[in-house]
């Protein structure tokens, strides 16, 4: 008997094996397919798409971005503006696979579901002609034209959005390249070997050091803190704890309070700033806006970084200016101007809006989403008049309108090439209800964001709002 | 009427299963094919009539064949569904495997003398092995094929069977063993009889190992591996001799892990499939594709794109059935093994007779991680090692000595439930 006991035992490993192949089966089921269906090397989703019509892409006022014609018997994909939403679109090709957009809606584009794998018997068994879902994007056509103009041949990025419901209006990382299928077979080799890294999409996925653009939050947190008081004697350069931080060319601005310091864009009052709030603050206000932390989108983004454990002095100035280990994204710095533009509220970013079916019903909506709450409503409107003076007699003058209230921000974020400093610019407009926000960067432009990205970011929220209003 | 339609009987539900597939299989594709009718009735009548012939001849254990004719179908129905022309000659192979199936069952219960047999056992598996070296061809890069006029048979096949037969003996009457080496192991200054024995003994089942290995066919070598370390686990007390073997074969393993470049590639590829997916993972990554194109519910039978995969027909066909009929579909598959598996259990566990109760157990575990190593190669729970999955992938060899091994397990199970009975009479 004692035999049959170990035969039982036998019984139970076995047991546990089929346990396990159907505990595997199903967990593949649940937590892979969803890769492993989007996989280029997967054919499966190509045959489907041979006889199923790509659904159609459109901006918010219908202009179509993506749309599919058959050519030779075979859909093909084609993108009428050519490189302006390479990387917003991405792209859908046979041989390369494809990318954001077009893969993360891939589902919807070809109308893959388990309820139309049911229905989809009916339509095989009828031979019907399958056609996909289309997409409405919240993006302005003509101000995604206009922002791509303005960045012209220059590298960088521009993110404009609305900050009261986080709908991306315009959203340009330069260089872009072609996505239609010749182009990309074409000039492959030579996009993939370029040093200018064409196929990084920079607004989601760039990191750039904020420079002087994260005065903004650092002025909240020194708000919140009760520094509205507090002033500094700016010789133009200061010492701490045996480093240098100098206001840009040296300049000695006096005696300067809060208002004034972010006016001038002050590095000796904020990297003091930095040393009074300390440690704690500093990191408590990095949280807040989200400081490496998943920014959910519709598009890939890659998480700011604050790589900081224990900070010394030195590293609370460097932080305060901008400077230091910490990198942003363009798009995280825009929804930082929108949360200061939206009583203190960042709003999830948006950039599909809907989602419509081939007989033009809506089956799928995404509305605005409050992300978190960034700082209290006062602060952000203490902070916004501040901003609104470094555009009136600031740094920022290059990026005023006339007849409109224009908030912002200016920054000069350094890199590994000295003397070819990143310009940034971040503000909204009209200040007194905000209806639209913009962050710019220009690579290496080697001068000021006052100068280079302020005009452009001007220009932007111009057109937008001359144009919201006609 | 009513009552032949009842779902109790599980013969019902298995001609509903099969009327409603093969229904559905012909309107798949126009032109409409009435041979899949035909094709469908004939497998389903001939079931039938095998069921009733096992009721009225009173064989023993009703469920075995029951289950088995369900996977068969299941296995004919998604091979004419990948390639006609296979499907009917698999339609021919159950035929075979069926006939096959009482004629081993038939003399098994006739002949007395199987424990006596072991060498034989022994030297048939051995000339097997050596015939399959010498005048074997080479089918995807494994020797282990015969050509005899035009039809292609794998003696491993038939080794495992064999392979059960051999260990069971030993266990049974190691004095016959005794008697028949004694001149073979004079050399051996051994004082120990018994260990002696013992030693041989591992050498015959290592030898078996060994051949598998040199013919590359590393799943039906762990399979044989795992039979075998099961029953020494139940049926040898010394359990050093139980961990001596485990070690061995671990040892063996990471050997294989580190030096030998196929069984290299594939731990390598279960590791990791999508680092080569084009290449040496592309057997594997189709598999996935395929199991996560199916979903929960499939994509329906004739719907999928299994063709995709390659040897769809043979080592990958679990995954063209979760494909084509989701992982619930998998997931039945798999009950009906386990169901399979459960039985033959049952019927070890009945059986008094020792030499018996090893043969029902090997036929079992046989079965049990056959299933195991393939399915679970095929989803990537394990590193993927090419065998057949039991009464449903395609191919003669494997159907027709899966029916034999069927066929024995059938014979013990009416021995074994006469002793049932005689329990039963005794406790009235």
């Amino acid at each position: 008997m004692q035999r049959n006991n170990k035969i039982i035992h036998l019984l139970i490993v076995m047991s546990v094996i089929f346990f396990s192949l159907m505990a595997y089966l199903t967990y593949i089921q649940l937590f892979t397919s969803k890769k492993t269906e989007t996989s280029s090397y997967n054919r499966r989703q190509w045959l489907k798409e041979d006889d199923t019509k790509r659904g159609e892409i459109y901006d918010r006022n219908g202009v179509i971005l993506a749309k599919s014609s058959k050519v030779k018997g075979k859909w093909e994909r084609n993108y009428p503006y050519g490189s302006l939403y390479s990387h917003i679109i991405g792209y859908n090709s046979e041989i390369y696979g494809r990318s954001l957009i077009e893969e993360k809606f891939n589902k919807y584009l070809l109308n893959i579901n388990e309820l139309s794998s049911v229905i989809g018997l009916n339509g095989n068994l009828l031979n019907s002609k399958k056609v996909g879902n289309n997409i409405y994007l919240t993006i302005d056509n003509n101000l995604q034209k206009l922002a791509s103009d303005l960045m012209g041949s220059k590298n960088g990025a521009i993110v404009v959005m609305n900050p009261k419901t986080g709908g991306i209006l315009a959203m340009v990382s330069k260089p872009g390249f072609d996505p239609n299928n010749q182009a990309l077979v074409n000039k492959w080799k030579e996009l993939v070997d370029s040093e200018d890294s064409p196929f990084l999409p920079r607004a989601t996925q760039g990191l750039y050091a904020p420079g002087s653009t994260f005065k903004i939050a650092v002025t909240a947190s020194a708000l919140e803190n009760g520094m509205d008081g507090l002033t500094f004697d700016d010789k133009g350069v200061v010492t701490i704890d045996g480093k240098v931080f100098s206001n840009s060319k040296k300049k000695a601005y006096g005696r300067v309070n809060l208002e004034k310091a972010l006016t001038v864009s002050s590095n000796v009052a904020f990297s003091q700033i930095g040393v009074k709030l300390g440690e704690n603050n500093i990191k408590n206000i990095a949280s807040k806006i989200g400081m490496g932390q998943v920014i959910p989108f519709d598009l890939p983004v890659s998480k700011s970084v604050f790589p900081y454990g224990s900070m010394g002095k030195t590293d609370m100035a460097a932080v305060a200016i901008g400077q230091g280990k910490m990198m942003v994204t363009p798009l995280h710095m825009a929804m930082i101007a929108s949360s200061i533009a939206n009583n203190g509220i960042m709003m999830k970013p948006i950039m599909v809006s809907r989602i419509v079916n081939a007989g033009g019903k809506e089956i799928k909506k995404w509305g605005p989403e409050e992300l978190r709450n960034v700082m209290p409503a006062d602060i952000a409107t203490k902070v916004k008049n501040m901003m609104l003076k470094v555009v009136s007699n600031g740094t920022g003058k290059s990026a005023a309108i006339n007849g409109i209230n224009v908030a912002g921000k200016t920054g000069t974020a350094e890199n590994e090439v000295v003397g070819k400093e990143h310009a940034w610019f971040v503000g909204f407009a009209p200040a007194e209800n905000p209806q639209v926000a913009v962050a710019v960067i220009v690579e290496y432009s080697g001068s000021s964001g006052g100068s280079v990205s302020a005009p452009i970011a001007g220009r932007l929220m111009e057109a937008y709002l001359r144009g919201s209003r006609r | 009427m009513f009552k032949f339609l009842s779902l109790r009987r599980p013969i019902n539900m298995l001609i509903i299963a099969n009327i409603i597939a093969f229904g559905l299989l012909y309107f798949y594709k126009k032109p409409y094919d009435k041979l899949v009718l035909v094709e469908g009735l004939a497998v389903t009548a001939l079931i039938c009539v095998s069921y009733f012939l096992i009721i009225k001849k009173n064989m023993g254990d009703e469920y075995l064949f029951l289950v088995v004719a369900m996977l068969a179908s299941l296995g004919v129905l998604m091979i004419y569904r990948l390639d006609q022309e296979l499907g009917f000659k698999q339609i021919m192979w159950l035929v075979a495997g069926i006939v096959l199936f009482f004629l081993s069952f038939y003399f098994y219960t006739k002949i007395k003398f199987l424990e006596k047999l072991m060498l034989y056992y022994f030297a048939a598996s051995i000339l097997l092995f050596i015939a399959t070296l010498i005048i074997g061809s080479n089918i995807n890069g494994s020797t282990n094929w015969i050509r005899i006029a035009g039809y292609s048979f794998q003696p491993s096949e038939l080794i495992k069977i064999l392979f059960v037969m051999t260990i069971a003996c030993f266990f049974k009457n190691s004095e016959q063993f005794i008697f028949k080496t004694k001149t073979l192991n004079l050399k051996w200054k051994l004082n120990n009889k018994e260990f002696k024995n013992k030693i041989a003994f591992f050498l015959i089942v290592y030898s078996y190992i060994g051949f598998l290995v040199l013919q590359k066919e590393w799943g039906t070598a762990l399979l044989l591996f795992l039979i075998f370390f099961m029953i020494l686990y139940a049926f040898e007390d010394d359990i050093k001799l139980l961990l001596l073997n485990g070690a061995a074969a671990v040892s063996g393993a990471l050997v294989g892990c580190f030096f030998v470049y196929h069984i290299k590639i594939r731990v390598a590829m279960w590791l990791n499939p999508w680092a080569d997916a084009a290449g040496k993972g592309y057997q594997i990554t189709q598999s996935l594709f395929a199991i996560g194109a199916g979903g929960f519910f499939g994509s329906g039978i004739g719907m999928g794109k299994p063709n995709l995969i390659p040897e769809v027909k043979t080592d990958f066909i679990f995954s063209a059935i979760c494909e084509e009929t989701g992982i619930f579909g998998g997931i039945a598959v798999i009950l009906l093994y386990f169901i399979l598996v459960y039985r033959g259990f049952k019927i070890t566990l009945y059986t008094k007779d020792l030499f018996k109760k090893l043969v029902a157990l090997g036929i079992t575990l046989m079965f049990g991680f056959q299933t195991f190593i393939i399915i679970g190669g095929v989803i990537k729970l394990i590193p993927l090692t090419g065998i057949t999955l039991p009464f449903i992938s395609y191919g003669g060899s494997s159907l027709t000595s899966g029916f034999i091994a069927l066929g024995i397990l059938q014979a013990l199970s009416k021995e074994s439930y006469l002793g049932e009975e005689v329990i039963e009479n005794a406790a009235e």
